[in-house]
């Protein structure tokens, strides 16, 4: 690229090895767009071509030297100007010198470790990409090429189910139950709601699952809450006694392994949230993590003869639990259901309702009761009927 | 606020929203299928689950609803159709059944599953058990009841032709065996009943009949599980014994809820067949006993009874194998034993419908085992008991309890229409006296009537005395009769019917006759004057009957049993004088005479006479009225004059006698008509004197005349005068005519004479007219014998007309 309109100019294309077989991965631009780049993994060697072609055959090309660099960064949204650089490895494929014609030269970066996965998010973009520079003394000439990476995971050697009871005391009480407490991204959530007492007129049932996306430290911490997925799991108003089942596939919305303290720059985690609605559009929610992870990317078979299209129906019974093996067993964790922050509550309802006292202060009630609370906010206007997919 | 669900919304809004669903619904049929035709499946998807979307309205009511899910579910064919095919041409689409999951609302989300899951099990049966398991499962999301109930009929609907219904193998199969079906149905039965029932408790309470209405509508949505498990033909009685029933009764007994308990344990019965049921009425009449307060289990039961009994006697006229299983199974007992203990275990059960079940119980003996009539007794001593226990008596007879007590008790009659067989139950008068006096007066007259009817003879005489005292509330008093006017003619009538039936205490042996009148004499002689009024004639006519049959067997004793059968007669008319009665006395008395007089049995003259006499002093002590008198001394002469049995000793006083009373008469009429009617004693009258033949005694007949002419004279009214003289004038023709020589023409020619010139000075009357039409017919026939006089006739010569 020239910053004159004479004088020698070349054109700068990296070719990686492969390229044609290699897998692709969609990745999300900074500007919403999706675009395909080559994937590659962890340890994974990047080597391929740089082909720089002159735009003026005949004519010389002068430049101070040509280097390619592999590098991982993170750029915060608010804070344009500063990139974090986690990996930067360099490598030079030229000393000072006239180029006269056509040249192509090999590079390779053997075993790069990466250790992140690439991510677009609110706030925060996490990206790889090569960077070749000739370097002129007036205007260097400089191609880049992004490039996807996928972290993968093992199976996790601890992945116990999720249990425990929660509710608003006197009010609903109810025990839920997802059969993991890590899921891989193409992964089902079968669980089970078993409720123990229903003292409310229950509208709904929902499970949605909420990304959170934190960035920054300190005072400057930012966080970005995304709803990914809201999914109806119940219609109608149950009894006590009755046990909904639950059961969500994951491949189907746009999900990214859980990232924990990120380079101590940001992180992205995932949340179920139960919600219940009850006839005056009042919410009740509980949220809990769960992790995600992506997995060796083996070919899904479509086996139309496997029951894992019923995707673990018969993983869990659904039968209502007995009290007694619970206790001895492995008693059901006890928690709050979470009050949510009043703030976009019209709180007209609340002022009248003797739960929301009980609510908002958990820690009147005696510590035998365990059971925590809910959260219920005050008719949101959630309940619009574009809520599904 | 909406505190309340949505309203169901009246009738006019009700068609506005289901036109405007119903449009939905035709415009994303139309984009569906045009998607299909396209090869589109994807978007064919999403119109379809925007089709189903209208099925989440709350606005419906079950009727509407059902209309759009009707209109809803005829598209779905579509669907199914198109992947059918599609799958079948192999062309699966690859994780179709996980792909219609990510329908974020639930509703259309299960139907679009079952729609998948129907055509994944009709192209692979390998995955059958598995999926019928996992939709079923799935369904639970859906807990509106109406939306749960027709999202589950549409699995129903869908899988009815898909049910494994192979037998049970050891073998783990896929494919699923009836074992997976029965589970399947009855796991969809359960969840749709609770669903059913759960819209009892929605709402608020005062549209409680509303609401009822609607579950009314349903009802056959949650029944239709149950066809469905009757449908298959894997479900041997074997199954249903151990698994189906006991499935069903357990949700049915759990669910506490009265609408639906009725209604499943009629749909039980109704749905399968009639061998299952013999083999498993121990289990269902437990479960009724269970069933809740407000149960109809009377019907439940009794409607059970019936089929068994129409099956019973099905199984009777064809034969084979129903039989046997009849013979295996005691159906009275089994019935008897549960009836017994639903009426032990359900203390509300209301005394009507416990005796309802008992009257099932009988009709089911009478038609199961027609010839066991200890069934039928066991049924009344059962109810006795019930009685006791309750403490129950005098059932007021208007009372539900009553009227089924009735019934109960009118069931054997109806049946065998024999009296006979009535009592041979030896509990049947025992349960009658649970009936307040109305009631058992009411069923007596049944009972009476229905003897009537069928003309039932009862022979012996303690059958009589056991009819007799059944009939207590005709033949006797009692004392808890109503006190007040008893209604005579009401009386009259049941004393008629009572009459009526004494005529059919009949044996064909004499002697036996005897012992059942005697018998009947001691019972009906309680029933008080005015009954025995009615009831007593009779059995008088049975005994003269009898007397007569003696007469004509003339065994060894006939003549000794024939005076001790007057002597009943004679003490049984006594009574009736006791009674207070005089007439009807008097005419048993000389119809007694008249039966004596043709019996003739050794000594009778002097009953006859003793007959005679009492007569006589019933008229001369007992009746006062003259025109009694007049009828009473008419009879007598009557009596006097056929009877032939007299010596001259006995008959000539009883002749005088008559005279003299006839001349005694207090009205002088009366007394020219007694007179004249005496006449024909000395004529035709027969004694041993004149060897029975006729007496003949002109003389004595003229005389007679002759003093009936002098007190017709002596009458003041002219009218009545004439009136007498015109019925002398055929008296003495008639004697002339028979050719009494005493009689002349002289004399009918002074009678006439005396009439015509009496006859003009009558006023115009009615009476006048009468008299004078008398009379003229009288000369008319003088006439006549003037112009044709008879050949051996006697010549009325002289005679001026």
């Amino acid at each position: 690229m020239s910053f004159f309109g004479f004088g020698q100019s070349a054109e700068i294309e990296i070719y990686l090895d492969g390229q044609e077989s290699r897998k692709t991965a969609e990745v999300k631009t900074e500007d919403g767009k999706k675009e395909r780049l080559l994937l590659y993994y962890d340890g994974e060697t990047v080597s391929g071509k740089v082909n720089i072609s002159l735009k003026k055959p005949g004519s010389k090309l002068e430049h101070q030297g040509i280097k390619i660099e592999f590098i991982g960064q993170i750029e915060m949204f608010y804070d344009r100007g500063n990139h974090h650089e986690f990996i930067s490895l360099v490598k030079e494929l030229a000393r000072p010198g006239d180029m006269i014609a056509h040249t192509s030269y090999p590079f390779e970066f053997s075993c790069v470790e990466k250790p992140f996965e690439v991510y677009t998010g609110a706030n925060v973009r996490l990206r790889y990409y090569l960077k070749v520079t000739i370097i002129r003394r007036l205007a260097d000439i400089v191609k880049e090429l992004d490039i996807a990476v996928h972290t993968l995971s093992s199976y996790p050697e601890m992945n116990n189910s999720i249990k425990m009871e929660v509710g608003i005391e006197d009010c609903l009480h109810i025990e839920f139950e997802y059969n993991k407490s890590k899921y891989h991204l193409k992964d089902v959530i079968v669980g089970k709601i078993y409720f123990l007492l229903v003292r409310i007129k229950i509208k709904h049932m929902e499970i949605a699952i909420i990304k959170k996306e934190t960035t920054g430290t300190g005072p400057n911490t930012f966080t970005e809450n995304e709803t990914i997925a809201k999914y109806e799991i119940m219609d109608g108003a149950p009894v006590r006694g009755e046990s909904i089942p639950i059961r969500v596939f994951l491949a189907g919305y746009e999900l990214t392994p859980t990232m924990r303290d990120i380079n101590k720059k940001f992180s992205v985690r995932y949340f179920l949230n139960l919600v219940l609605m009850d006839t005056e559009d009042r919410r009740y929610f509980k949220q809990q993590e769960i992790t995600l992870w992506r997995k060796g990317d083996k070919v899904r078979k479509p086996n139309l003869q496997s029951p894992a299209i019923l995707a673990g129906t018969q993983t869990l019974e659904n039968t209502a639990p007995q009290e007694d093996d619970q206790e001895k067993t492995e008693p059901a964790q006890k928690e709050d259901f979470l009050r949510a922050p009043n703030s976009q509550s019209n709180d007209k309802l609340n002022a009248s309702d003797p739960f929301d006292q009980r609510i908002s202060s958990p820690t009147e009630s005696p510590p035998e009761s365990q059971i925590q609370n809910m959260t219920r906010e005050a008719g949101d206007g959630q309940n619009d009927p574009e809520n599904t997919e | 606020m909406p505190t309340t669900p949505p309203q169901i919304s009246p009738v006019e809004d009700q068609e506005k929203y289901l036109q405007d669903a119903l449009g939905v619904v035709k415009a994303q049929a139309f984009h569906m299928k045009r998607a299909l035709d396209k090869n589109k499946l994807m978007d064919a998807l999403k119109n379809a689950s925007a089709m189903l979307a209208e099925l989440r309205t709350s606005l419906l009511s079950p009727k509407s609803y059902y209309e759009l899910y009707m209109a809803i579910t005829d598209e779905l064919r579509h669907l199914e159709l198109y992947l059918l095919d599609e799958f079948q041409k192999g062309r699966k689409v690859t994780d179709l059944y996980e792909l219609v999951q990510y329908a974020g609302n639930i509703v259309p989300r299960l139907y679009l599953l079952i729609t998948v899951g129907l055509v994944y099990i009709k192209t692979n049966y390998a995955l059958r058990r598995d999926l019928l398991k996992d939709l079923v499962e799935m369904c639970r999301g859906v807990q509106h009841p109406l939306r749960g109930l027709f999202l589950r009929n549409y699995l129903l609907q869908c899988t009815r032709n898909v049910l494994p219904d192979a037998a049970d193998t050891d073998v783990d199969t896929p494919e699923g065996t009836v074992k997976d079906s029965v589970d399947f149905v009855l796991m969809n039965f359960a969840e749709m009943n609770k669903l059913w029932v759960r819209m009892q408790h929605q709402g608020h309470s005062r549209e409680r009949q509303h609401r009822e209405r609607e579950r009314e509508e349903l009802k056959i949505l949650v029944g239709t599980n149950l066809v469905r498990l009757s449908q298959l033909e894997s479900v041997t009685l074997e199954k249903y014994q151990k698994l189906v029933l006991p499935g069903i009764l357990e949700q049915v007994v759990s669910c506490r809820d009265a609408i639906a308990q009725e209604y499943l344990m009629e749909c039980i019965i109704q749905v399968f067949p009639d061998e299952f049921h013999i083999k498993t009425l121990n289990p269902f009449l437990k479960s009724c006993a269970e069933l809740e307060a407000g149960v109809n289990v009377k019907n439940i039961v009794i409607s059970l009874m019936e089929r068994l009994a129409s099956f019973s006697q099905r199984a009777d006229t064809q034969g084979g194998e129903g039989a046997t299983i009849l013979q295996q199974v005691q159906l009275f007992e089994v019935f008897s034993d549960q009836v017994a203990s639903i009426i032990t275990t359900r203390q509300y059960l209301p005394p009507e419908d416990m005796i309802a079940l008992q009257v099932a119980l009988v009709n089911l003996a009478l038609k199961c085992y027609p010839d066991r009539i200890d069934y039928i007794d066991k049924v009344m001593l059962t109810s006795v008991e019930v009685f006791q226990r309750l403490g129950l008596e005098h059932l007021e007879s208007s009372s539900l309890v009553s009227k089924e007590l009735q019934k109960l008790l009118k069931i054997p009659l109806d049946n065998y229409n024999n009296l006979l067989i009535i009592l041979k139950l030896k509990h049947y008068a025992g349960l009658m006296q649970h009936l307040d006096y109305t009631g058992r007066k009411l069923l007596s007259i049944y009972i009476l009537n229905n003897a009537l009817d069928n003309e039932t003879v009862i022979p012996t005489q303690e059958e009589t005395e056991q009819a007799l005292n059944l009939l207590s509330p005709l033949v006797n008093d009692k004392e808890e009769q109503p006190l007040g006017e008893v209604d005579l003619e009401e009386l009259a009538e049941e004393q008629c019917l009572l009459a009526r039936f004494i005529h059919q205490l009949r044996s064909n042996v004499a002697d036996d006759q005897y012992l059942i009148l005697t018998a009947a004499r001691k019972i009906l002689g309680g029933g008080g004057p005015q009954r025995m009024k009615y009831t007593l004639p009779p059995l008088l006519f049975q005994a003269y009957l009898l007397a007569y049959k003696y007469k004509e067997l003339k065994d060894e004793k006939w003549e000794k049993k024939c005076q001790k059968i007057f002597q009943f007669c004679h003490s049984t008319i006594t009574a009736l004088v006791k009674a207070e009665l005089a007439e009807l006395p008097l005419r048993l008395f000389l119809q007694g005479a008249l039966a004596i007089d043709q019996i003739g049995f050794e000594n009778h003259e002097t009953v006859a006479y003793e007959f005679m006499s009492q007569a006589f002093s019933l008229y001369e002590d007992e009746i006062s009225d003259s025109k009694a008198q007049l009828a009473a001394i008419t009879l007598i002469v009557g009596t006097l004059e056929q009877i032939s049995c007299f010596s001259e000793e006995n008959s000539d006083p009883l002749r005088t006698q008559c005279a003299l009373a006839a001349s005694k008469l207090l009205k002088k009429p009366d007394q020219c008509r007694g007179v004249a009617t005496c006449s024909h004693l000395f004529w035709s009258g027969k004694s041993l004197a004149s060897n029975r033949e006729e007496t003949h005694d002109g003389k004595r007949v003229v005389e007679c005349l002759k003093k009936g002419l002098r007190i017709a004279k002596q009458c003041m009214d002219v009218s009545v005068q004439v009136q007498l003289f015109v019925e002398l004038l055929n008296h003495y023709i008639y004697f002339f005519e028979k050719g009494n020589d005493q009689v002349s023409v002289q004399i009918l020619n002074q009678v006439i004479g005396k009439i015509k010139e009496e006859l003009p000075n009558l006023e115009n009357s009615d009476e006048t007219e009468q008299i004078t039409k008398h009379f003229n017919n009288t000369l008319e026939h003088l006439r006549s014998r003037l112009e044709t006089p008879d050949a051996d006739g006697v010549s009325y010569e002289g005679l001026e007309v």
